[in-house]
């Protein structure tokens, strides 16, 4: 698909964005519900390894084994879930985090997925981007309904106030179960989609600052509507990308005009600043972070901002 | 005295019991409210009246003691299937989610009535047109702009909760609790902070939805409220029952004007 568009990179980068986008709403669901996670990865190892075996070990074509390693994954989430609805904020994170480490032991130590070496030529899918462009829509299309319906309501509900939610009769056992247990599904599709596409894997692959990452994905893009994830995934995919940019424009400027002191201090430090390969680069993505919980605590999109950006009208209707 | 069980009582506390570490809250209650009174429960700070909305709505669990509401134990149930067997309550320090609004608060009221299934609810969440309000929705939208007449918000409808005065934040509980659609009502210090205008207002909401045939557990500090619209009255005193009865011999019993009341306060 988009072969004559899209070169090799373009198309990896694309893929990787759109991977982090769907982990990004794996930690977006069960965080509408007020449960933040920091086992995102183990789930997305879950499902990359599951489907890995049936499509290397036994053959079985690509799209069974997606589709299973998301529901292996979503079905153990659901098992995690349950010690996980009795316990909030930081206990929930080390709740997650003690489930990640144990996943990622297994990897390890399981030498039938190949332990310490790695699990090794998985078949390559070469569809990973039309597949990932597709999640992506009818999860934009799902959220979409959602958060317009009386469930997400009722989710939004619970993670305001989860003891009065529960008061007015809200089933907050089973809604946050289902949360919980779709985002570990969506999790696992991700991971499935990544080993297919790497073709390789280990147990460093989906590591605790993958975890990280998602959470950041979402709490930069905006946890209040589903338009944030999917933002702030893309958004912090492109950053690298967008300094990388900056710097060959940099290096456009004629030497000449740039080749005195102190301007060519000031050009050294900038150069070396947006250099891509170089740890520079993430103090950029720290200062942005900084800035970002700062200015913009609740992440560049809200429920509020969107609704400005919309309906100007709403505001008037029924004054 | 207690008055013996008839059929029309609604809810029936026998020896109900809470210790926070040695301290009773709730020391052995027994109570029976009818159907359609209004029932108050007063006494001084601490004597165990939110205590006992707690235990009866489940959000704390009992030591001992029965609840029995319309004619089912409800002990073991957890709150969401209490508010479903119809018990509704407000809170004394409110507590609406404060990033929804006017309409969206009453609409989770009216949630588990129209999604008692978390796969019904889902289905409507997913299978329905995209960037559309189901039917159903629809319907939770007239029921909630009914209420918030009933309730004088309806102007407020689009307004976040968090926003609104203190005294329509209490009436916006009050939305939140009736839409629920429920048999008993728990109001807890309804008119705190409520200036005597809207007390007023108050008086006549409370009445209004007795009228309509729910049951309704009044605590509330104002005795000018509690002993004009009452039908019966109990007086808690560290946990225990010291009185019971109509309003005219509440006001009059020596007990309660001493324990509760200062010797100095006329009713």
């Amino acid at each position: 698909m988009f072969d004559g568009l899209l070169d090799g990179y373009t198309r990896s980068l694309l893929i990787f964005a759109g991977i982090n986008v769907i982990a990004a709403y794996s930690f977006y669901l069960p965080y509408k519900t007020g449960q933040v996670s920091l086992g995102q990865a183990g789930f997305m190892a879950i499902g990359a390894y599951t489907s890995a075996i049936l499509s290397q070990k036994f053959g079985i074509p690509f799209a069974a084994a997606l589709i299973v390693g998301g529901l292996v994954a979503g079905i153990i989430g659901i098992i995690v879930g349950f010690p996980a609805l009795r316990i909030k904020g930081i206990y929930l994170l080390l709740l997650t985090l003690g489930f990640f480490e144990i996943v990622s032991v297994i990897a390890l130590s399981w030498e039938y997925v190949g332990g310490a070496q790695g699990f090794r030529q998985i078949s390559f899918n070469p569809f990973t981007l039309a597949y990932v462009l597709g999640i992506i829509v009818i999860l934009l299309l799902f959220f979409a309904r959602l958060e317009r319906s009386s469930l997400g309501r009722a989710m939004d509900s619970i993670h305001q106030d989860e003891t009065a939610a529960e008061v007015m009769g809200i089933d907050v056992v089973r809604i946050k179960l289902l949360a919980f247990g779709l985002g570990a599904m969506l999790a696992g599709l991700a991971g499935a989609l990544y080993a297919h596409h790497a073709t390789f894997m280990d147990s460093t692959t989906f590591n605790i600052m993958l975890s990280v990452e998602i959470l950041v994905f979402v709490v930069v893009g905006g946890g209040s509507t589903f338009w944030g994830p999917v933002f702030g995934a893309i958004v912090l995919n492109a950053i690298p990308e967008f300094l990388r940019a900056l710097r060959e424009w940099l290096e456009l400027i004629p030497v000449g005009w740039t080749n005195f002191y102190p301007v060519n201090r000031a050009y050294d430090f900038l150069h070396g600043f947006l250099d891509f390969e170089n740890a520079k680069r993430l103090i950029a993505y720290g200062v942005i972070l900084i800035l970002m919980m700062i200015f913009r605590p609740d992440g560049l999109l809200t429920r509020d901002s969107l609704r400005r950006l919309r309906f100007p009208r709403w505001k008037t209707r029924h004054a | 005295m207690r008055e013996p069980a008839a059929s029309n009582v609604c809810l029936t506390i026998e020896g109900l019991t809470k210790r926070f570490g040695g301290f009773y809250a709730l020391n052995q209650l027994n109570m029976d409210v009818r159907q359609g009174h209004i029932h108050a429960l007063i006494g001084p700070n601490g004597a165990g009246k939110t205590t006992f909305f707690n235990l009866l709505t489940g959000v704390l669990p009992a030591d001992t003691g029965k609840i029995v509401f319309d004619d089912q134990t409800i002990d073991d149930a957890r709150p969401s299937r209490r508010t479903l067997k119809g018990i509704a309550r407000t809170f004394q320090n409110i507590r609406l989610f404060p990033h929804l609004t006017v309409m969206e608060t009453v609409m989770i009221g009216e949630h588990c009535r129209a999604y008692p299934s978390v796969w019904k609810a889902l289905g409507d969440a997913v299978l329905k047109r995209p960037f559309h309000e189901s039917d159903a929705e629809r319907g939770m939208r007239a029921n909630a702009i009914e209420l918030l007449e009933f309730l004088g918000l309806a102007d407020k409808r689009d307004d976040k909760a968090s926003d609104l005065p203190y005294g329509e934040q209490r009436k916006l509980e009050l939305a939140r609790a009736l839409a629920t659609n429920p048999r008993l009502l728990l109001l807890d210090e309804p008119a705190a902070g409520m200036n005597p205008r809207e007390t007023d207002e108050l008086d006549q909401v409370i009445t209004r939805v007795r009228d309509r045939g729910i049951t309704i557990i009044l605590v509330e500090h104002d005795m000018k409220l509690v002993m004009g619209i009452s039908d019966n009255v109990t007086v808690l005193n560290f946990g225990t029952k010291i009185a019971e009865g109509p309003p005219e011999r509440i006001q009059d019993d020596p007990v309660v004007i001493e324990a509760y009341l200062g010797e100095d306060v006329q009713l």
